[in-house]
């Protein structure tokens, strides 16, 4: 190869530069100094067949990535996933908390060129999420919203029934705005097979350029977004079933991006000395729930002695392959601002477990079996539901059980069909399962006496102070307020152990060694800042 | 022949018709419900609008009756998880089934039917025993290992083949692209089904070389070859044919998994999705078509032997 000389070298990096910076405006005020293909596809993978209307009931989680790339919300995640403007530029409220007044962006057009308005805003809500008839998915997050107005073409109020500090983490939480002038007056907004399969239009970095049903969905940039054009042109969702498929496709590098569902898959992946992976812990937590309106589980005691005797380091090392985080309560670290390490935690000790249950009235016979007053053995019946590793985790707390002389009877039962035994009849003992948020710490509705037996408060645990104190931090926005009110919750949950907590899992994504810009958060934030997404040459 | 293609298509539509009444009592009777409206978050009042919107809440026989009379006007409803008609989505993916399931039979046959007389002519040879111990392993390897071990060997280790799908995304669809695609799920369904052609190919072509009209075809001077194919293998073919129909429902199970591993968008990945949704529409759905598609194969051959063996007739 021949010499450069030092000069011809700098005119043609400039050289470069300029066209890279003529390709996409936003490469100068990137902080990612280095080059990218502006022509690149990423390619990722999801489970299933997509439903590009996210409020609808059939829209699981297949579709969420998807969706969060064809559309925008008014709000969306930072890196340090705190919510911050996206379609509406900044939000007030007033005086009593009851209305939330949002100024929305001007000039930004749907992908059809029609313009975005507040109209759209009131139409998601009215029209699709609040309207009772349609059931909308997720629509029993937003039941403290009473009604949304248009304030002008660039404003909207949402009027509250209760201060709800939270509103802004919950419109980021896969809460698109739709498109008004296409769904207005559309009889059934499920079943339009033209907008929902066919022809989404959304206001995000990426619109729908084909979507081939059962192979896969491709997605071409938005020469239009609003805020700073994406640094790929092609994005690719090929749908695979099969979870250890799709780890060979990113192993043949057919999948530049992969959210690894099963971290057994992920020694294997680690070999790869093309893929690089990131870890970050989810807002997501385990949990196991005894059912609280029967009598032997209304004693703290009891609870603590159930928590006591699990082995959970171990147990996130056999069934998460180490790839968790203990977990003590219902805030995640991933929550640096409120996240408390220093509540009561629970090591395993199933000799104090053995000691707390003799202190709620059991006695240990001779065959070490734990028995109540007529000597009858403390028997809890665990029905477990196939999904994930529910099973294989339960199957290990039952033995955790039975060394303190707790028999432990399991039901496999289809998923479906746990649901609607535990969730909606209540009709169970014990159960382990977890719980995904928005990252706000408003767990309310998972600890709320007024959502047992109805809501999400699974395990029925009724508390008036527990209550009080997470209406007070619903009640005011002020950062430090709200700081010692979730702690005070914290530490009287973890206290309380209205359920026992097991650990919240790693979120692991596997990239192409080429790829850049994705940062190392759970995936919802990665895909909030896909348009920063690039490919080097 | 007449009458009796008319009785047989007649009782045909019976059994499709007790198939689709025990279909939709078994999966309304299924415990759970619809993934629509069952899931973690859903609240109550969520449960009731989407059970009436669906139209979950009148009786299970009146619901029957409703999906019937659609049904017989060619209208197989919506479904829950894909919000389009059944019809659109089984026409997109039926295709795709049939093409891996045919190919898959297709390679069997000519692959089987060679090896079946191969052993059969040499009964107790190496070259047998090879054959039948290579049916039996092929008998006892479950597809979705067997597609993994494919998947990791041709797709990863030697990038030989494509991982899963049907075509490359962003390339144009050719038919070289379609077979890269194409090979490695219907090798592995050819191998769950091929043994049993094979054995039954054996065992029929053994009995039947040792019949008395053969060793006089033998004894007459025949060429042995003209002996074997005329002779012996047009009479041999006949349990063969009928082992081909039996194999039909289990290439359509044998789908289930391979188009699973495989990413491959057929039919077989759809059933598992709806049962596993409790989509009915769907899953009616796929019952029709997979029921259809046994009856008819099950008439074709019926049809077949008559046309193989002339003292077989219909009347």
């Amino acid at each position: 190869m021949a010499r450069v000389s030092g000069r011809a070298a700098v005119a043609a990096v400039a050289g470069l530069a300029m066209l890279a910076a003529t390709a996409t405006p936003s490469l100068a005020s990137s902080r990612h100094k280095a080059a990218y293909n502006p022509n690149a596809t990423i390619t990722l993978a999801t489970n299933a067949d997509p439903t590009f209307m996210q409020w609808s009931p059939t829209a699981y989680a297949e579709s969420d990535l998807i969706n969060m790339m064809i559309f925008s919300g008014l709000t969306k995640w930072s890196a340090s996933a705190t919510p911050v403007p996206d379609l509406a530029t900044g939000w007030t409220t007033s005086k009593n908390g009851l209305t939330w007044t949002f100024q929305l962006r001007h000039g930004v057009t749907w992908q059809d060129g029609k313009p975005f308005t507040s109209a759209d805003v009131v139409f998601t809500f009215e029209g699709l999420v609040l309207n009772p008839k349609l059931g909308a998915e997720g629509a029993s997050n937003y039941a403290d919203i009473a009604s949304v107005t248009a304030d002008g073409t660039y404003a909207v109020q949402f009027h509250l029934k209760a201060p709800w500090a939270s509103l802004p983490a919950y419109l980021a939480y896969y809460a698109p705005i739709e498109p008004a002038h296409i769904l207005q007056g559309v009889k059934d907004p499920w079943t339009d097979t033209q907008f929902d399969e066919q022809h989404p239009v959304g206001t995000g970095p990426f619109e729908l350029a084909k979507y081939v049903p059962g192979q896969y969905v491709e997605l071409t940039r938005n020469p239009h977004y609003y805020n700073g054009v994406a640094k790929v042109k092609t994005i690719v969702f090929q749908i695979i079933p099969n979870a250890n498929t799709q780890a060979a496709d990113l192993l043949s590098g057919d999948l530049s991006i992969l959210s690894v569902q099963d971290a057994q898959l992920l020694a294997h992946i680690k070999t790869d000395p093309n893929v690089q992976v990131m870890t970050t812990t989810q807002n997501t937590w385990y949990m196991i729930g005894v059912n609280q309106n029967l009598p032997q589980f209304k004693n703290v005691k009891v609870r603590q002695a159930l928590e006591y005797a699990l082995n959970r380091p171990a147990m996130i090392k056999a069934i998460l392959d180490g790839y968790g985080t203990v977990a003590n309560g219902p805030i995640a670290p991933v929550q640096k601002a409120f996240y408390d390490p220093h509540v009561a935690s629970y090591p395993y000790n199933p000799a104090l477990a053995k000691k707390l249950l003799e202190q709620a009235g059991y006695k240990y016979n001779a065959q070490g079996q734990a028995v109540n007053a007529q000597g009858k053995q403390f028997t809890i019946n665990m029905p477990t539901g196939q999904y994930g590793y529910l099973v294989p985790a339960t199957e290990l707390v039952q033995q955790y059980w039975q060394a303190i002389g707790i028999k432990v009877v399991i039901n496999v039962e289809p998923w479906n069909n746990w649901i609607q035994q535990v969730v909606v009849k209540r009709n169970y003992q014990a159960m382990l399962a977890w719980w995904s948020t928005p990252t706000d710490p408003d767990q309310y509705p998972y600890f709320a006496s007024s959502a047992a037996n109805v809501g999400y408060n699974i395990p029925n645990y009724r508390n008036p102070a527990l209550d009080k104190i997470f209406l007070a931090a619903r009640a005011t926005t002020n950062l430090a307020q709200r700081v010692k009110l979730y702690d005070q919750a914290q530490v009287l949950i973890a206290q309380q152990q209205p359920y026992g907590f097991l650990w919240y899992p790693e979120d692991i994504l596997a990239t192409q060694s080429n790829v850049h810009g994705v940062p190392n958060a759970n995936i919802a934030i990665d895909v909030d800042q896909v348009n920063q997404w690039y490919v080097s040459p | 022949m007449t009458a009796y293609l008319v009785r047989r298509v007649g009782t045909g539509i019976v059994t499709l018709l007790l198939v689709t009444m025990i279909t939709f009592g078994l999966m309304s009777a299924a415990p759970g419900g619809p993934a629509v409206i069952v899931s973690m978050t859903t609240t109550a009042s969520q449960r009731a609008a989407l059970t009436a919107e669906y139209g979950l809440n009148q009786p299970v026989p009146v619901r029957y009756v409703l999906w019937l009379e659609h049904a017989v006007t060619g209208n197989l409803g919506t479904s829950f998880d894909y919000s389009e008609p059944v019809t659109s989505v089984l026409g997109q993916r039926f295709p795709n089934t049939a093409l891996l399931a045919f190919t898959a039979l297709a390679l069997s046959v000519i692959i089987g039917i060679p090896l079946g007389i191969a052993a059969a002519r040499r009964r107790g040879s190496l070259l047998d025993a090879l054959i039948t111990g290579f049916s039996t392993v092929g008998l006892s390897i479950p597809d979705f290992w067997l597609g993994t071990l494919f998947i990791i060997l041709f797709a990863v280790t030697l990038r030989w083949l494509p991982v899963s799908g049907m075509t490359t995304v962003g390339a144009p669809v050719t038919a070289g692209n379609l077979l890269e695609h194409l090979a490695m799920p219907a090798s592995v369904l050819c191998l769950a089904v091929l043994p049993n052609i094979v054995r039954f190919t054996r065992s029929s072509m053994a009995t039947v070389l040792d019949l008395d009209y053969i060793r006089t075809a033998h004894a007459k001077g025949l060429a042995p070859a003209r002996v074997l194919f005329r002779h012996a293998l047009k009479n041999a073919l006949i349990p063969v044919v009928s082992t081909i129909g039996l194999l039909v429902p289990a290439l359509l199970g044998g789908s289930v998994i391979v188009e699973s591993v495989f990413a491959w968008p057929g039919m077989g990945r759809l059933a598992v999705q709806a049962a596993t949704d409790r989509d009915y529409p769907m899953v009616m759905g796929v019952t029709i078509v997979a029921g259809v598609i046994v009856i008819c194969t099950n008439l074709v051959v019926d049809l077949l032997y008559a046309v193989l063996d002339p003292r077989i007739q219909y009347g």
